[in-house]
């Protein structure tokens, strides 16, 4: 026990004390929250430029009404829209295209809108533009032209445009989280798989690469021989347990920073608005707790096959052959919330979360979108622990053995004898 | 110290130990001596307890294996590595923890050892920036700092320069005067000769020949003295323990009878004149191995018996 420790120690500070550690901890989350994140804060914060449109209006009446609705303002008050007439009609309009292209070509104007005469009937109208991708500013253009068109029909059926808008308003649906306590959460869908995500990709992260890291610091071991030194001062078992826990202490410690800026986040958070307040109002202690649990649990699971797979490999590359089913694994697991999100309370959810394989992240999921039985997720870390136990017995045979094959690699028959026997 | 009896181990497709039993006493310096593949380092495995044997049973300190005694054991194997990237003092204070020494007074020793192999200053460097004779003479440390009773050291000398071989054996010459057992095996049976007194010759995991070196050295003498002598050849082929003398320009060739004791021969020989040389034809340990193999009709792996003459 107290040798395992001293091998904890010193697989411990052998990874923190490297810069590599720092940096990663760091970058982790704040790459896997730029993930998630950026296409809704790129949306956001895309920069905003005046719009200069050129409308080209057969129907001489449509013009000035859409000029009118399209009152957007960029931040310092400028409107977005600049627009400008060209007046021609039906026969010169291949003329003033030709014209208006080489001005779009030149960048003098992002667009020109035809307008065609029959448009109340057909409800027709075309772009041209060089950069047809900003949706954002086309859906503008085409809600603020309906609008015209919708109302000049109306009002030539004699009805107020006015008034129908009111009549025909639409509802909105706020969304609330009812959570177990019987309180009522803001909070929409998008957000809470977001939010959610996060953490899983976090969990995902860590359980993968210190699970891989036990596994390559064996090898290394193997090849650059300390193993037998070490095996003449302590046993097997102290050896390969002290090196799961330290690493996965290691990764214990990586949380704590987290949690740590998490709190920080929150405390200053809430006060920011937007995402990072969403973001950080959905943290709550039990959520890290159960974080932390679901980490050291599915780390103690995965690292103990990891490590298995690294005491029967020679090198990175036999191991990263044979590591591919456990890491199959993993990857399905990243794929079910998807799944699970959308009944977080069925019977494949409840049954996949109650496998171990699956278990770490998968209950933590359902945890997070709504808190399932508490006998669920109390059987879920008893199988978790019977789990992690099995597998150590399994490694810590196939260690004992494995770590002085130097050279050639068993095949199964010999890992099964192997079992068998110790 | 150690009893190995009737030991065992077989391997897929081979044997490696094959009924090996041998007794070291304490105190002593023990040569386990073979060519490469001949068993040693298996047999240096399954009493560190690192692997089981299949048959047969190993006591050591007159009990069988037990966790706490790996304490009380040093052990350099042969295939030893470090930790790259460890500092030089702390690699050392690890490896003493685990032995159960307290962390400051491996700290003091580990520097009194630093400074009598002259590595003192490279405490926190880190390992990789040592050469590969100094990363030796950190492992051997490492072996010692924890003050066992017993010592094995499995290929000790190989990448050793001479100065640095000369340091090794006049501490494992000291270790022996301290009182501790010390075991030392290796394929380089010449070069240990003088250090040993008692050795096991091993060969394909059988014991060749074990026993004490003197004891084996005169066993194994050959039967010829070179002498230059100022008596008479012809008295001195009278007496019991000759068998005939040749006579040459230089000296004398005396060819002993069996079992005749030389040093009688040499009391003769000086009551009875002058004697300038006297030497007896001694057989080198390598010579005895491959004698005592092929006496015993035993194979000999002429790849192996070159090896351990380099």
């Amino acid at each position: 026990m107290k040798k395992m420790l001293l091998v904890v120690r010193r697989e411990y500070l052998d990874r923190v004390k490297k810069k590599s550690f720092l940096i990663g901890t760091i970058l982790g989350p704040v790459l896997m929250g730029l993930l998630i994140f950026a296409p809704a804060l790129l949306f956001r914060l895309s920069p905003e430029t005046q719009t200069s449109v050129t409308v080209i209006d057969l129907t001489g009446k449509v013009f000035e009404q859409m000029k009118a609705s399209l009152s957007d303002t960029l931040g310092d008050g400028t409107p977005k829209f600049r627009f400008s007439k060209y007046e021609t009609d039906e026969a010169g309009l291949d003329e003033a295209k030709r014209m208006l292209n080489f001005e779009v070509e030149n960048d003098a104007i992002e667009g020109y809108l035809v307008i065609p005469a029959d448009i109340i009937d057909s409800g027709k109208a075309s772009f041209f533009g060089k950069r047809i991708g900003d949706i954002k500013t086309l859906e503008r253009l085409e809600s603020a032209l309906s609008n015209v068109v919708i109302g000049m029909r109306l009002s030539s059926r004699g009805l107020d445009y006015s008034e129908v808008k009111g009549l025909v308003k639409t509802v909105d649906l706020e969304t609330m989280q009812v959570t177990g306590k019987g309180e009522e959460k803001r909070g929409g869908f998008d957000f809470v798989f977001m939010s959610s995500f996060l953490f899983i990709m976090l969990l995902y992260m860590t359980i993968l690469m210190w699970g891989v890291a036990v596994e390559r610091s064996i090898i290394e071991e193997k090849n650059n021989r300390v193993i037998e030194v070490l095996l003449s001062s302590l046993k097997p078992e102290d050896l390969l347990f002290g090196k799961i826990f330290g690493i996965g202490a290691v990764g214990l410690t990586q949380y704590a920073i987290w949690g740590l800026f998490g709190t920080i986040m929150t405390a200053y958070g809430l006060t920011m608005g937007g995402p990072v307040a969403e973001f950080a109002g959905n943290l709550s202690f039990a959520t890290l707790g159960f974080f932390i649990l679901y980490y050291l649990l599915g780390f103690l699971f995965y690292a103990t096959m990891f490590a298995g797979i690294g005491s029967v490999c020679n090198t990175d590359q036999e191991a990263q052959q044979m590591q591919t089913p456990v890491v199959l694994c993993l990857v399905f697991t990243i794929l079910l919330p998807m799944m699970v999100i959308q009944r977080p309370d069925s019977t494949f959810a409840t049954v996949i979360s109650l496998i171990p394989f699956f278990t770490p992240i998968v209950m933590f999921m359902r945890i997070n979108v709504l808190m399932p039985p508490l006998w669920q997720i109390a059987l879920s870390i008893v199988l978790m622990v019977l789990a992690i136990r099995i597998a150590g017995t399994l490694a810590a045979k196939i260690f004992r053995t494995g770590i002085l094959m130097y050279g050639k690699k068993p095949d199964a028959r010999e890992i099964l004898k192997w079992l068998k026997r110790a | 110290m150690l009893s190995i009896e009737n030991v065992t181990k077989r391997y897929e497709g081979h044997t490696a130990v094959d009924d090996l039993s041998l007794t070291i006493e304490p105190g002593v310096v023990y040569g386990l001596l073979g060519p490469n593949g001949a068993g040693k380092t298996t047999t240096i495995r399954m009493t560190m307890g690192i692997i089981e044997p299949d048959e047969g049973k190993i006591e050591i300190f007159g009990e069988p294996f037990s966790e706490s005694m790996k304490e009380r054991i040093g052990y350099l194997p042969e295939e030893r590595g470090m930790y790259r990237k460890m500092k030089v003092l702390d690699h050392i204070i690890f490896l003493a923890e685990i032995k159960g020494v307290p962390a400051r007074t491996a700290a003091e020793r580990a520097k009194r050892w630093l400074e009598r192999v002259d590595l003192a200053g490279w405490e926190d460097k880190p390992v990789e920036a040592l050469s590969k004779g100094m990363q030796q003479k950190i492992q051997f440390i490492s072996t010692v700092i924890h003050e066992p009773q017993m010592v094995i050291l499995d290929e000790p000398f190989t990448g050793l320069d001479p100065i640095n071989t000369q340091l090794l054996k006049d501490v494992i010459i000291e270790m022996k005067d301290e009182g501790r057992t010390v075991i030392l095996s290796t394929h380089l049976m010449d070069q240990v000769e003088k250090l040993c007194e008692r050795i096991c010759l091993i060969n394909r995991g059988r014991k060749v020949l074990e026993g004490g070196l003197a004891d084996i050295k005169m066993r194994f003498s050959k039967n010829v003295v070179a002498m230059r002598y100022s008596g008479s050849a012809s008295e001195l082929e009278s007496h019991p323990d000759v068998e005939k003398i040749g006579e040459f320009g230089q000296g004398l060739s005396v060819t002993l009878a069996e079992g005749a004791d030389p040093s009688r021969m040499l009391r003769y020989a000086l009551d009875h004149g002058r004697v300038d040389r006297f030497e007896v034809g001694e057989m080198s340990l390598h010579d005895i191995f491959i004698a005592q193999v092929r006496a015993k009709g035993g194979e000999l792996d002429e790849e192996n018996a070159a090896r351990g003459k380099a």
